[in-house]
């Protein structure tokens, strides 16, 4: 491009050229295509436009607004690129004939079969991630028998108020939640068969206040019975997690708590390990308190991805027993940024699912003549 | 992509059509689909044998309505009161009567 014209002006078109160039890594396309460009405006050699991500938990957002500098950039005639970096999150949420939740984009289940593996918290802290890039979060705890929300996120004396029959959530970081623990009194068992488990978690579905939100994430309980079932079956589920810890013990279960979710064809987005290794506060060796690499074996053998691997840290004990989830108390820490990688890859797969088009489930329903 | 209908339709006055996303066109009998129900009170869920009687079944018998159930099944409200049956999409296609699954 030595012999550039000098009636070579900058225009739209071949701005648009360049940064044709720039390609989304997950979504395997050039940014143009993808219509992620908005708001390009020229005034003079200055060159100033919106990138629209789908995911503000990109994880490759700082990558491309570099790339889409410098391609603009090495155009003749340009001083200055302003680039501003958006998201709007697409939909992967399947409808469903039972419960509609229009204005969320992306419903998770997070499960693991077996239970104190670490599920809630891991939900948590995905939950702060998402919200910490300034996603629109909602977190429902489906543990009836055993809701843990409330407490590790410091909201344990909070009540929702109600609105013309509809619950507000609570909320927290910007985080909204809702609990059967902000229903009962503090230490009360919720002594329940399994239809009104099931009534309970339809009508945290369906009457919570939930608004528009780009990911709610479910905390499942353990096992695969009643809530598994309610989840499945009524909820329109963009996809699940499975939590374990890298155990035979665990990952019987875990294998179990996928395989349910295969069975009902909700597509897996990948796997959790959690307590994976202990790390020595003195020394930083590395001791594998549960054995070793169980996750990825499992994922592995079942043919879905692993989102990644969480170390046993008695600062995610205690800062989730005293209401302060890590990726919000220590947003620094190793573990924090774990947290986030994880919720950044989660994102990025839900938002190629949507754009394939493989996520989608339209519900079908016939009345007979 | 996983198996999925896009299209109910009623066939004449005893017949069912599914029009699955990769293309192909199902076709039942809706009765030989309600005496297929592998419910707990058409199948016993221990020994797998089959408790529903096909004579107690009306032989007009027809779905009131149908709806999917999740994103892996559609549930089926019978005009005989039953309303528990749930049929998975892999078993409907497994068990298609269409002209090419079913040669006669």
């Amino acid at each position: 491009m030595f012999f550039k014209s000098k009636s070579n002006q900058l225009t739209t078109e071949s701005v648009l050229k360049q940064l044709s160039q720039v390609q989304d890594p997950d979504l395997r396309k050039d940014i143009v295509s993808l219509g992620f460009i908005k708001n390009l405006k020229i005034e003079g050699s200055k060159v100033s436009f919106q990138v629209e991500l789908t995911t503000p938990a990109c994880p490759v957002k700082e990558q491309l607004k570099e790339q889409c500098k410098e391609v603009v950039k090495s155009l003749e005639g340009v001083s200055e690129v302003d680039v501003e970096m958006t998201a709007n999150v697409r939909s992967s949420a399947t409808q469903s004939n039972r419960i509609s939740l229009p204005s969320v984009r992306n419903v998770i289940a997070v499960a693991s079969g077996k239970g104190g593996v670490g599920k809630s918290t891991v939900t948590i802290n995905l939950a702060m991630a998402l919200a910490s890039e300034g996603a629109r979060v909602g977190l429902l705890d489906a543990d009836i028998y055993g809701p843990s929300i409330p407490l590790m996120m410091g909201t344990l004396h909070e009540k929702p108020e109600s609105r013309d029959k509809r619950v507000i959530p609570i909320e927290r970081e910007g985080v909204k939640m809702m609990s059967m623990g902000y229903l009962i009194p503090e230490g009360e068992p919720v002594v329940w068969r399994g239809p009104m488990v099931h009534g309970a978690l339809t009508q945290f579905l369906s009457q919570v206040e939930w608004g528009e939100l780009d990911y709610l994430l479910i905390d499942m309980p353990p096992g695969t019975g009643d809530a598994q079932l309610t989840i499945s079956q009524s909820a329109p589920l963009s996809g699940a997690i499975i939590v374990t810890t890298p155990q035979e013990v665990s990952l019987i279960d875990a294998r179990k708590g996928l395989k349910m979710f295969q069975n009902v064809k909700v597509p897996i987005l990948g796997v959790v390990e959690n307590m994976s290794g202990f790390v020595c506060g003195h020394c930083h060796e590395v001791t594998q308190v549960f054995r070793k690499g169980g996750g990825e074996k499992m994922a592995a053998e079942m043919g879905v991805s692993i989102l990644g691997s969480i170390p046993l840290d008695p600062q995610i004990a205690e800062t989730s027993d005293s209401g302060n989830p890590i990726v919000v108390s220590q947003p620094q820490s190793e573990i924090a940024k774990g947290y986030k990688k994880i919720a950044r890859d989660m994102a990025a797969k839900l938002s190629v699912m949507s754009l394939e088009n493989s996520g989608q489930f339209k519900p079908v329903t016939m009345e007979w003549q | 992509m996983a198996l999925a209908p896009l299209e109910l339709k009623q066939m004449g006055a005893q017949h069912l059509g599914i029009i699955w996303n990769d293309g192909h066109q199902s076709l039942f009998n809706v009765r030989n689909l309600r005496l297929k129900c592998r419910c707990a009170n058409c199948v016993d869920e221990w020994t797998r044998e089959k408790i529903l009687k096909d004579e107690t079944v009306p032989l007009d018998v027809k779905p009131r309505r149908i709806e999917s159930v999740g994103r892996y099944a559609l549930k089926v409200d019978w005009s005989d009161g039953h309303d528990t049956g749930i049929y998975t999409f892999e078993h409907l296609r497994a068990h298609c009567e269409c002209p090419l699954c079913k040669p006669r």
